[in-house]
């Protein structure tokens, strides 16, 4: 906002006054905002290392069963097995809130099959194909975890990213543009009124 | 059925050619030389050997690992059908028994492609042909359109009735698994059936059903341990075993693993399989305790096999020996191209 723009007016300096206090009090909050979300994010990074952490030891895994599973069974046998899967995983997304950050929740069902469940007959296949699909199932639920945890994340920091832009702004750049401004017609004003005396005076001076 | 009786001679030819047969398999020394080749080494030397015909056949089809696999596989199935040519009578009435669960394996991954809406090309992939059912058969049901049609098609095969009683269950839950462990259950069934029927040599025969299905029962109490199974185990077990169903029921409630073992070897009289039971306590890993038991079940086969040189039995051997030897090459391949250690392999190759 240009200087030459204000009016030096008392109702501009009232309402620049209103303005100034409503920026410092959206500024506070925005700041304890700002430090509330890093916290979170904090916590959310701890869980989204230990997730992917897990996520990767349990890929590691699926990866060499599926290599054990075709080195015993041969491509030919998963394959076959792989066509007994009946039951698609159903995935259900909800969300929640964290500091005004809507965030997902991510439910999965069917992910986790018994032996007895999985499609394929007892006796027709062997223990390895078992050993396979538990790590695959392992695997998918991991993948879940980590979506869940790595979408709060992101949300969190475009959040946290958005609100230090907010900070910043009223920080460094309304706030002190209004302080100017309220300045500047504090100071006009009193010009105005050194002038409207000073008249007076010369009027009084004049007249006697 | 068999209704021509043939005589010694036609025995003893027969399971002669076995054994010729037999000291052709690739022997032990050659898979502890092959842990130690490359992925190409490997693939070179089995078409140096009797796998041949099918690399140069499958050559334009296939390549690397699938070429391997899908040879073997070929191989694996125009030896059983030369062998079902090659025995006679009552051997071929129980060799020919014995393959259909080959028709078993195929018919219900059929059935499972059509149900999925797999491609016919892509389902043809997993098929081998080495029961009755030969290629033409299988393309034939390959081409039907649904699930019904192809049930509609095996009318006439032994385990027709099997597959229409619980079609409509597999179609209405979307699982195959009960579909097929009623067809293998059938399928021994079935063969104890004919052991039954006086056919002359049965009675050995029944001997090896019997170890089958034990080791069978075996392998999936372990795996429904594995599986914390712990609801009514009947209906996945075999009948017609050394142990019945109510005693495999009982093994399968009991909490302890130890106790588990402990109760089996109670049960068990042949000194191989108890010490690899023994030798199963500090195992975890479920396919290493199946390739142990795998083990013990093909040498009770070959002692029995000698102790009856001209019957079904080293007929079987030589099955039973030829299919580890295709899943060994195929085992060496696939864990060659997956960069496992030479030391984890030789554990999964059935020698």
């Amino acid at each position: 906002m240009a200087l030459r723009d204000i009016k030096p007016t008392r109702s501009e300096l009232i309402n620049i006054k209103r303005r100034i206090t409503l920026s410092e009090r959206g500024y506070n909050i925005l700041k304890m905002k700002r430090d509330g979300l890093i916290l979170e994010f904090f916590k959310v990074l701890q869980q989204a290392k230990d997730s992917r952490g897990a996520l990767m030891e349990r890929y590691t895994r699926a990866m060499e069963m599926i290599a054990l599973a075709e080195t015993v069974e041969g491509a030919i046998g998963v394959k076959a097995a792989a066509f007994s899967t009946a039951d698609v995983p159903a995935i259900s997304l909800t969300s929640k809130n964290i500091m005004g950050v809507v965030v997902p929740e991510i439910q999965a069902s069917s992910v986790r099959k018994g032996v007895l469940d999985r499609g394929y007959g007892m006796l027709g296949t062997s223990a390895v194909i078992d050993e396979t699909a538990e790590a695959f199932e392992d695997l998918l639920e991991a993948i879940i975890e980590a979506a869940e945890i790595e979408t709060t994340m992101k949300r969190l920091l475009d959040e946290i990213e958005s609100t230090k832009r907010r900070v910043n702004a009223l920080e460094f750049k309304v706030i002190p543009e209004l302080t100017e401004a309220r300045d500047f017609i504090k100071m006009r004003l009193d010009e105005m009124e050194r002038e409207e005396l000073f008249r007076l005076k010369k009027i009084k001076a004049r007249s006697t | 059925m068999a209704g021509i009786s043939s005589g010694p001679a036609t025995y003893i030819y027969a399971c002669t050619r076995m054994r010729v047969r037999r000291s052709l398999l690739i022997p032990r020394e050659d898979y502890l030389r092959m842990l130690n080749m490359s992925l190409p080494e490997i693939t070179r030397f089995v078409g140096e050997t009797n796998y041949r015909s099918e690399i140069d056949e499958l050559g334009t089809s296939f390549s690397g690992i699938n070429l391997v696999e899908v040879a073997l596989s070929w191989n694996l199935a125009k030896e059983y059908q030369s062998i079902l040519e090659l025995v006679p009578g009552e051997l071929k009435y129980f060799t020919a028994s014995y393959l259909r669960r080959w028709d078993i394996q195929n018919v219900v991954t059929i059935l499972r492609g059509k149900m999925q809406g797999v491609q016919p090309g892509k389902l043809r992939e997993v098929l081998i042909p080495a029961g009755r059912l030969d290629k033409v058969a299988l393309d034939r049901l390959l081409t039907e359109e649904s699930p019904e049609r192809v049930v509609e098609a095996l009318k006439g095969e032994r385990f027709y009735p099997v597959i229409e009683r619980e079609l409509p269950r597999a179609m209405e839950t979307g699982s195959f698994a009960h579909l097929e462990n009623e067809l293998y259950k059938s399928y021994y069934a079935r063969l104890i059936a004919d052991v039954a029927e006086g056919i002359k040599g049965g009675n050995i025969f029944q001997k090896y059903i019997e170890l089958e299905i034990d080791t069978r029962n075996i392998q999936n109490l372990f795996r429904l341990r594995a599986g914390h199974v712990r609801e009514d185990v009947r209906e996945l077990m075999i009948p017609g075993g050394s142990f019945s169903v109510e005693e495999l029921q009982r093994l399968s409630g009991l909490e302890d693993r130890d106790e588990f073992i402990d109760a089996l070897k109670r049960q068990v009289r042949a000194v191989p399989l108890l010490n690899a039971l023994e030798a199963i306590r500090g195992k975890d890993a479920i396919h290493e305790i199946e390739v142990a038991l795998t083990r013990v079940q093909l040498d009770q086969m070959e002692r029995m096999s000698k102790r009856y040189p001209f019957s079904i039995l080293p007929i079987l051997v030589y099955l039973e020996e030829k299919k580890y030897e295709v899943a060994n090459l195929r085992a060496l391949a696939r864990g060659k191209e997956a960069g496992l250690p030479g030391e984890r392999l030789q554990g999964y190759l059935v020698m």
